[in-house]
């Protein structure tokens, strides 16, 4: 897994941010067109792409791409 | 002293006694009266549960709903029973077009099948009497939806659905089922509701309650009145607690 790869799908998700505006440090939860669904998409698709679950509390811990990156590679590890 | 609520002699078995809804419901029936088998999976819940029952001659069974083998011993254990409240539930949100098998499996085990396993195995072992009275526990979302909730309020629906075939199927017995359809009450269910949605979007939600967010108590008192005969000639129907939220809604 990439780093590139999640900011991307991430990106992907957000149908009314331009996409150049989802970088690696952009806090998600600022961006205008951030919602709780959003929240259930990420987890969603971590879950679908990854194989790896994020709880609620670390989405909400979660800030940037950067840091669900980084949870996800913590957990990969754990396995 | 006149009261057509009491649920003297009537013994129910509640389902979800561990926590919550399930737990308020098993104790409130056996302050009117009732003889109650409570039932969850996690032992130290269930009998901080069993602790307060009011009088004697109560049950707790441990059972994983989620397995047909733990269904069977659940209906060997229990004696004929006057009610049925099924309030064992759990609540996975999850958006549409993510959705594989593994992540509506888990709900539907618990929400839709182990509602008709543990019914038929109740009927079959003849464990209802005449006049027996069953209460399932659906939710606001079945009828009125919101983002991320397609397999819990489709499973909710699904037995609203359900209550009304059994309501149909063993009337000639007397036998009732309905429903009861909360909107937000204040359990564990709204402490991960609260976790996923945020505290602030949460707050913003209850405030739309011209009533305010409904308690365990409130729940458990529809649940008498549809056990006692003072329902009696209520069936196949879902009586909506919500504090008003849907009544002023268009
Ligand atoms: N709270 C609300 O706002 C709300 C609103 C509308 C409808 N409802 C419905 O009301 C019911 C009760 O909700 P609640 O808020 O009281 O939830 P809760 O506090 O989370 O309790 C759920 C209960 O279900 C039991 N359970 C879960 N999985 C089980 C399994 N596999 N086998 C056996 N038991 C299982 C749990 O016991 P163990 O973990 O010990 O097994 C627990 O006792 C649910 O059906 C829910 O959908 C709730």
């Amino acid at each position: 897994m990439q780093l590139t790869e999640l900011v991307q799908k991430i990106a992907e998700e957000f149908e009314d941010t331009p996409k150049e505006q989802i970088t690696a440090i952009t806090k998600l939860k600022d961006l205008e067109e951030w919602s709780s669904m959003h929240a259930l998409i990420i987890i969603a698709l971590i879950d679908n792409h990854y194989d790896i679950i994020l709880t609620g509390e670390e989405m909400i811990d979660a800030q940037t791409p950067t840091d669900i990156y980084n949870i996800i590679l913590q957990k990969q590890a754990n396995k | 002293m006149y009261n057509p609520f009491s649920l003297q002699g009537k013994t129910v078995l509640v389902t979800g006694a561990s926590s919550g809804i399930g737990q308020q419901i098993a104790i409130s029936v056996t302050k009117m009266g009732a003889k109650v088998v409570i039932t969850a999976r996690n032992k130290e819940r269930l009998l901080a549960t069993y602790e307060q029952l009011v009088a004697e001659g109560h049950q707790w069974v441990l059972a994983d709903l989620a397995k047909e083998e733990e269904i069977k011993n659940l209906v060997n254990a229990v004696p004929k029973l006057d009610g049925v409240v099924h309030s064992a539930g759990i609540i996975q949100p999850f958006p549409i077009k993510f959705l594989k098998k593994k992540n509506f499996e888990p709900i539907q085990s618990i929400n839709y099948n182990a509602i008709l396993l543990l019914t038929a195995a109740l009927l079959s072992n003849k464990k209802i009497n005449r006049q027996a009275s069953f209460v399932f526990l659906s939710s606001i979302a079945s009828q009125y939806p919101y983002k991320g909730a397609a397999t819990y309020a489709s499973t909710k629906a699904a037995i609203e659905a359900f209550a009304k075939v059994l309501a149909v199927e063993h009337s000639s017995k007397g036998i009732r089922s309905n429903c009861l359809s909360p909107g937000m009450v204040k359990t564990a269910m709204y402490e991960q509701t609260e976790q996923a949605v945020g505290a602030k979007k949460m707050s913003a939600y209850i405030e739309q309650y011209p009533l305010g967010v409904g308690t365990p108590e409130d729940i458990a008192n529809a649940t008498i009145f549809l056990l006692s005969d003072a329902s009696k000639w209520i069936n196949g129907i879902t009586i909506r607690l919500d504090g008003g939220l849907l009544a002023g809604m268009h």
